[in-house]
């Protein structure tokens, strides 16, 4: 498998082990199977340095603010962008009438069906898989699924800015907002450059590009990078502040003005109105 | 004098692991796990606020912050 499946097994590693602690910010049953075989080593390879809360942290505002955005009825159709080994259709609560696309490469998209037909899961929602190359035009792929450019569309791209340049990035952002009808949303994260730049990051940083998966893209300024490519952000969180893991971050929230922080951005953001 | 910023720094790491009493001078810091990529911001302060100085990210230089002999010897000497 790609290089970048084996992150989708780490991030499955770590959301069975988060959903198997007493505190739980969220269950997954399937993670553990959708794990293997790479997943729980990887756990011990990328070990350190807040990775392992931030995961789960991540997963669980996600989840929130899917739920959140769902509640308010005006979105029905929402996109996982390289949805990798996300169970989400199989353990949210969806409202009637929802559809869910999970994106990701075909061979990802093959065995994940695989083990979850073995394990005989069932999705509690319209789940649709996209088999495309995320980085060609995978919109077609998308809309052959059924998806719908001129309904509202709740975007999710879980862990996925950072593997991409920062023209990437942008281009991503640009790419969501024209197939975006009004009312759209986008709920992702963004890293912070100071983590990529810091020497203490780097053997781990070291680790993961000797993976083939390096982390390249962060931004100290998300609101003025998500305005610049066509959304504008509604909610922005810090891990360990009140909605975003207080109390399970094991590390300082530092204030906005603090030089040289350590920044991992959760967002929700809204398509910026014509 | 000096030895008293050292200790503020001494006293935030075994703050950090509360089953850890004693912190010699040349345990390396990093290796060990005591500090990790997301905690040195908050090592950094610490030092800044003990030794009354500024330290520039952009200048850090990875060495000085090895043990609490290196970071004695680069901000408290």
């Amino acid at each position: 498998m790609h290089a970048v499946s084996y992150t989708a097994q780490w991030m499955a590693a770590a959301r069975a082990q988060e959903s198997e602690r007493e505190d739980a910010l969220f269950v997954d049953r399937l993670a553990r199977d959708l794990a293997a075989p790479k997943g729980f080593e990887l756990i011990e390879r990328y070990a350190g340095g807040g990775l392992l809360p931030f995961i789960s942290i991540r997963t669980k505002y996600l989840d929130d603010a899917i739920t959140t955005v769902l509640a308010e009825g005006d979105i029905q159709q929402v996109v996982l962008i390289a949805a990798g080994m996300d169970a989400r259709a199989f353990r949210l609560d969806w409202p009637d009438g929802v559809e869910v696309y999970e994106v990701d490469h075909g061979p990802l998209i093959a065995e994940k069906r695989r083990r979850l037909d073995a394990l005989g899961a069932e999705p509690r929602t319209d789940r649709r898989e996209v088999s495309a190359d995320l980085t060609g035009d995978w919109l077609p792929a998308l809309e052959a699924a059924g998806f719908d450019r001129t309904r509202p569309t709740l975007w999710v791209a879980e862990a996925l800015t950072f593997f991409l340049t920062e023209e990437q990035a942008a281009g991503l952002l640009r790419l969501l907002a024209s197939a975006s009808a009004p009312g759209s949303q986008l709920a992702f994260d963004i890293l912070g450059r100071a983590l990529l730049r810091s020497p203490f990051s780097k053997p781990f940083l070291d680790t993961l590009a000797a993976d083939g998966t390096p982390w390249i893209f962060g931004s100290d300024e998300p609101e003025e990078f998500v305005a610049a490519n066509l959304w504008k952000v509604v909610d922005l969180h810090e891990p360990g502040q009140p909605g975003a893991g207080q109390g399970r971050w094991p590390y300082d929230v530092q204030p906005r003005t603090r030089r040289g922080a350590n920044r991992l951005w959760l967002i929700r953001a809204q398509i910026a109105s014509a | 004098m000096s030895s008293a910023g050292i200790d503020k720094v001494r006293d935030w790491i075994l703050g950090r692991h509360p089953g850890r009493t004693e912190l010699a001078l040349d345990v390396n810091i990093i290796e060990s796990r005591l500090v990790d990529s997301l905690a040195f911001v908050e090592l950094v302060y610490t030092i800044e606020d003990a030794a009354g100085i500024e330290i520039d990210f952009d200048a850090i230089d990875i060495e000085d912050f090895q043990s609490l002999a290196t970071i004695q010897k680069a901000f408290f000497a």
